[in-house]
């Protein structure tokens, strides 16, 4: 990324030629030209250590293997990964590591996914010769609040003592001993707490270090994996939700079981925080399923509910009374939601009354955690939305039609309180992807769709757009609020040739990246 | 007509071949009928209730989970055979063990072997031999499906 | 008086005779089927844990098949698919009753003729009514209002008129050989001898007769090898809309059509009752040599041969049942006129030639 020009060099490796920039290792060069060279403790992040010995290569020229991760290139450089030579040497390196591994794949967490049973598959294949004892070393060690370490399955690639000292600068865990007896431990008494601790088990290259979390809830080759967006801060980092589809004859508890990195530059590198880590719960717990009618009105379908709405709302617009309709939206909610609140209720109901709830702020580390503690705040702050200031009296003053977008106005004020206020409010909905203390509150309560659910994008607190699309299906009857928006406007007979597209995301976005300078000017 | 003709000898023939089954065996019956006893029986039936057919050696009966020298199951809750089972009928969920040298053991087991087809392929992925199908026991039924939803203490033995 | 006792009498004997052969001719079918294919074949149905080889399964039977539901379909025309069954049962029943069984007894200075009625046509008679059971088959068609059904009794009707040609033509030579249509006069001629020592039984007179009779009659029953009305297996036959009882009548109709074939067999080309060199008074043996038996003696071995025939044909009927698969149509209806027909012309022929001789 600077803009000083390195220079290109030519080098071959397994004989194809590639132009790499100078000063990097042939490990990297093989890495960007697709070329598969193991290796156990080289990690992009940080500066190669070379300790695990797996990524001997071949370099002509010279009279030993070299270390792929550590060599840097050279021009003219020939390099072959798949000698004979190379083979054997891999082979006794694994054969070394394994010397001393405890083989506990079937109660490690790692094993699936686990880099040293990969390289044992692709390049080991040999029979154990090793009939001394193995060496006892802990096998449980509480190395933080999250963290489990066992040294026994631990093949010292110092990532993690790297990760700690580069990354976070806290440097909570070190090389202890001697020889057989070496081994990666905490500080006496000082565990690992930090706000990036998870990442720890996930730079780990073999099972050595577990997530408290995550350990022994299933094994990890029955989870999909689908990319998305972290919506508990203003970050917005790249994450990768694990979750089980199920299986076919038994029933699973939860569908998420884990949160991971998404590697993107730009937002996150290769990490992300604690916080969002293990807060995931949100997608599987207390969820809003099912519509609930306090009106006993028989509102139990969509449609019915929306024709509901609109009778409610028609009959104010006619009367040129729209002022007494209030709209709480949140920044939760993707920038197509707010461009359509905006849209419908600011510029075509003239709403007066819209306001905006989030959640309160949270601590900020200086890593990646923000203080807000939703994932679209520059969004909402960006999207033209005349936001009146959060007061209940002037909220209920008058006001015959309530439609509120999430729940987080109980953050702001006791519920009595709002009962309170809002009680004699004429019509009053909540569209909302939890069960909240409001439900009892309302009219009406609609399930929506938490950010996994649905597709949409999100401002970061730099102003990054970042789409996101849904990595599983939506619980029970719960909608995207997108397409309850562009359906109430339908309903609503709003200038029915502006809204009839919006059968997806992506026209909704095209419009709003013409109406509004801050979409259109970002790609 | 000269083709129905010569079916009509092979017509012959398949009757005295049948003909010929019929008298044999009507024979043997008759001879072990009175008491004498011959090599060949009037038929290969088994009885099956009352007789019974040496199982071979290496039948897959029903699952049964191994037990450790103190009476736990030896299965660690690795799930391979959960996850090689061809029929998805085996549910495993693990759960911690006090003891750091086992660490997890499962703390349901199921098999629903009204799913299950016998293929034995949990007992080859079993990493700790914890699961075999060794126990001769070849009359599993239920009168009604949850009665063959097999879990660990029913498994265990 | 005491003659329509003795007929009343007759009847139920001869029924109750009849009534019974068909039960076991099912246990039959079972245990011959299995012995032939080296099984045992059914033998759970006991009494008080008595099982003597099966011998209770046609009682398990038959009361399985009264208990269970008797089904009308909705569609169906309700008079006729009831009358079907009896229809079928009735035409084959009645032709036991020109059957002889024997000769004649003696009761208290009576003389009593083995034989319900002994009609002068009492071929004719049977014949007749055999042809009309295939009203069973088409009103069980018709009345269930099924194509399937339709297509059985259709296909039934088919086979049934065309091997009633081939029926009756085989018979035509052997009506030309005795001089008479009536039955027991027939089995008397059969007690003759030719060149002294061979019984003049019809299968020495006309082989071939006999052959394209004993295939034609086959085909008259029904049962595979020529099943294509029922096709039990796969192809819906005429009763396939029938249950219950209406089913078993069905079934018992066709076992009773064996025995009907058989007893013929055995009274047109077998001799019907008559043993060997056997008369009236005893035996008497071409060598020279005589046995003088009682009356009764000879009654006795009269009914008994007349009986190991009959069940002897029944059993070669079963183990073709259970050799053959079955025909195709066009091929069971080119045996039927391609070859059955003009060999029975054939035979007449020649029987006449041989007989102008
Ligand atoms: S670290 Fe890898 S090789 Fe070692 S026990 Fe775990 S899964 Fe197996
Ligand atoms: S605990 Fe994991 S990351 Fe740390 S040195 Fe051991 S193997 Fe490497
Ligand atoms: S025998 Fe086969 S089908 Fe049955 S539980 Fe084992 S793996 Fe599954
Ligand atoms: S494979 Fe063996 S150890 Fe693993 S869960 Fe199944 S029975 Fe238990
Ligand atoms: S990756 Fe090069 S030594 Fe570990």
């Amino acid at each position: 990324m600077s803009k000083e020009k390195t220079k290109m060099i030519h080098i071959q490796i397994d004989g194809k030629s590639l132009e790499v920039r100078e000063g990097t290792s042939v490990l990297e060069a093989a890495l960007q030209a697709g070329i598969e060279i193991p290796h156990l403790c080289y990690h992009p992040a940080f500066p190669s250590e070379g300790s695990c010995r797996m990524c001997l290569v071949e370099i002509e020229g010279r009279p030993d293997l070299e270390l792929a991760c550590s060599f840097p290139v050279k021009d003219g450089m020939k390099v072959s990964t798949q000698s004979e030579e190379v083979t054997k040497a891999r082979k006794n390196m694994l054969e070394f590591l394994l010397a001393e591994h405890p083989l506990d794949c079937p109660i490690c967490d790692k094993a699936g996914e686990c880099k040293l049973q990969d390289y044992y598959e692709q390049y080991g294949f040999f029979e154990s010769r090793f009939e001394e004892k193995k060496e006892k070393k802990e096998k449980k060690v509480e190395i933080g609040k999250t963290l489990l370490l066992d040294q026994e399955r631990c093949i010292l690639c110092t990532r993690c003592i790297r990760f700690l000292k580069e990354i976070t600068g806290t440097r909570e865990l070190g090389l202890f001993n001697r020889g057989v007896h070496t081994g990666v431990n905490i500080y006496e008494g000082n565990p690992v707490e930090n706000n990036y601790s998870g990442n720890l088990v996930d730079i780990c290259p073999v099972g050595a270090i577990t997530d408290k979390d995550f350990r022994f809830q299933t094994r990890n080759w029955f989870l999909g994996s689908g990319p998305s967006i972290c919506p508990l801060c203003g970050r917005g980092c790249n994450i990768d939700i694990e979750y089980h589809p199920g299986f076919p004859h038994f029933p699973v508890p939860k569908r998420v079981y884990r949160i991971g990195p998404r590697e993107n530059h730009r937002v996150n590198g290769y990490w992300i925080c604690d916080y969002g880590r293990y807060h995931y719960s949100y997608i599987d717990e207390d969820r809003q399923e099912q519509i609930v009618d306090n009106k006993k009105e028989k509102l139990d379908s969509w449609e019915r509910v929306l024709d509901f709405l609109k009778e409610r709302i028609k009959k104010l617009y006619y009367m040129n009374k729209t002022s007494r309709i209030a709209v709480l939206t949140s920044s939760w909610l993707s920038n197509e939601e707010l461009f359509l609140i905006r849209k419908i209720f600011q510029e075509d109901l003239n709403v007066e009354k819209i306001f905006l709830t989030d959640p309160l702020p949270g601590e900020e580390d200086n890593l990646l955690l923000t203080p807000e503690r939703s994932p679209n705040s520059k969004g909402a702050s960006q999207m033209g939305l005349n936001f009146k200031e959060l007061d209940l009296n002037k909220l209920a003053e008058r006001t015959e039609v309530l439609l509120m977008f999430g729940s987080h106005i109980t953050e702001h004020f006791a519920t009595a309180q709002t009962q309170e206020a809002i009680g004699g409010i004429e019509t009053k909905v909540l569209l909302n992807p939890h069960i909240s203390d409001l439900n009892s509150l309302m009219d009406v309560v609609l399930p929506t769709c938490v950010i996994a659910e649905k597709e949409g994008t999100l401002t970061n607190v730099k102003g990054l757009v970042q789409p996101f699309s849904p990595v599983f299906e939506a619980k029970g009857h719960c909608r995207p609020e997108w397409e309850v928006l562009v359906n109430l406007a339908k309903k609503l007979a709003l200038n029915f040739r502006y809204y009839s597209p919006f059968t997806s995301v992506k026209p909704i976005f095209k419009k709003m990246q013409k109406e509004i300078g801050f979409f259109g000017t970002k790609k | 007509m000269i083709r129905v003709l010569g079916n009509f000898i092979e017509i012959i023939r398949g009757s005295v071949i049948t003909a010929r089954h019929f008298i044999v065996n009507m024979w043997f019956h008759i001879v072990n009928l009175l008491g004498i006893k011959t090599q060949r029986k009037g038929a290969v039936t088994i009885q099956y209730p009352e007789e019974k057919k040496e199982l071979a050696y290496r039948h897959r009966s029903l699952h049964r989970l191994v037990k450790r020298e103190n009476g736990k199951p030896r299965c660690v809750a690795c799930m391979l055979c959960a996850t090689v089972c061809p029929s998805d009928c085996i549910y495993v969920e693990a759960a911690e063990d006090p003891d750091p040298e086992i660490q997890k053991y499962p703390s349901q087991f199921i098999i629903d072997l009204s799913r299950c087809c016998f293929c034995g392929f949990c007992v080859e992925a079993c990493p700790e031999d914890a699961i075999r199908m060794d126990t001769s026991l070849i009359e599993v039924a239920g009168d009604n499906r949850d009665a063959l939803v097999y879990d660990k203490d029913n498994l265990l033995r | 008086m005491s003659d329509i006792l003795i007929v009343l009498f007759k009847i139920m004997g001869t029924l109750s005779w009849f009534l019974t052969l068909t039960l076991y001719l099912t246990w039959l079918e079972r245990k011959e089927s299995a012995v032939m294919q080296d099984r045992v074949g059914a033998n759970r149905a006991n009494i008080l844990g008595l099982r003597i080889i099966g011998l209770f399964q046609p009682f398990a039977d038959a009361i399985k098949m009264i208990f269970k539901e008797d089904f009308t379909p909705r569609f169906s025309k309700k008079f006729l698919h009831m009358m079907a069954p009896f229809v079928s049962f009735f035409f084959v029943a009645v032709t036991i009753t020109a059957v002889p069984f024997g000769d004649y007894v003696k009761i208290a200075g009576k003389t009593v003729k083995l034989q319900i009625l002994d009609f002068n046509v009492g071929l004719l008679f049977i014949l007749a009514m055999l042809s009309l059971g295939i009203y069973g088959v088409i009103l069980s068609g018709w009345g269930s209002r099924s194509r399937f059904s339709l297509i059985g009794g259709m296909r039934g009707a088919a086979q049934i008129i065309s091997y009633e040609v081939a029926l009756g033509l085989s018979l035509i030579g052997l009506i030309m050989v005795y001089p008479t249509l009536k039955l027991s006069s027939m089995v008397h001629f059969q007690g003759e001898m030719i060149l002294g020592f061979i019984p003049q039984w019809g299968v020495f007179l006309q082989p071939l007769g006999f052959i394209i009779f004993f295939f034609a009659a086959l085909a008259e029953t029904k049962r595979v090898p020529f099943d294509l009305p029922e096709g039990e297996s796969e192809i819906i036959g005429f009763f396939a809309e029938y249950s219950g009882l209406k089913w078993g009548l069905f079934m018992m109709t066709d076992f009773m059509e064996i025995i009907i074939i058989s007893t013929l067999i055995t009274t047109l080309f077998f001799g019907g009752w008559q043993v060997p060199w056997l008369a009236a008074d005893g035996f008497h043996f071409p060598w020279g040599g005589e046995w003088l038996l009682p009356h009764w003696i000879v009654v006795l071995f009269q009914v008994g041969a007349f009986n190991i025939k009959v069940f002897f044909f029944c059993w070669l009927q079963v183990l073709i049942r259970w050799t053959y698969p079955r025909y195709r149509y066009d091929q069971l209806m080119d045996l039927g006129w391609k070859l059955l027909v003009p060999l029975s012309l054939i035979n007449i022929v020649g029987t006449g030639i041989v007989m102008s001789l």
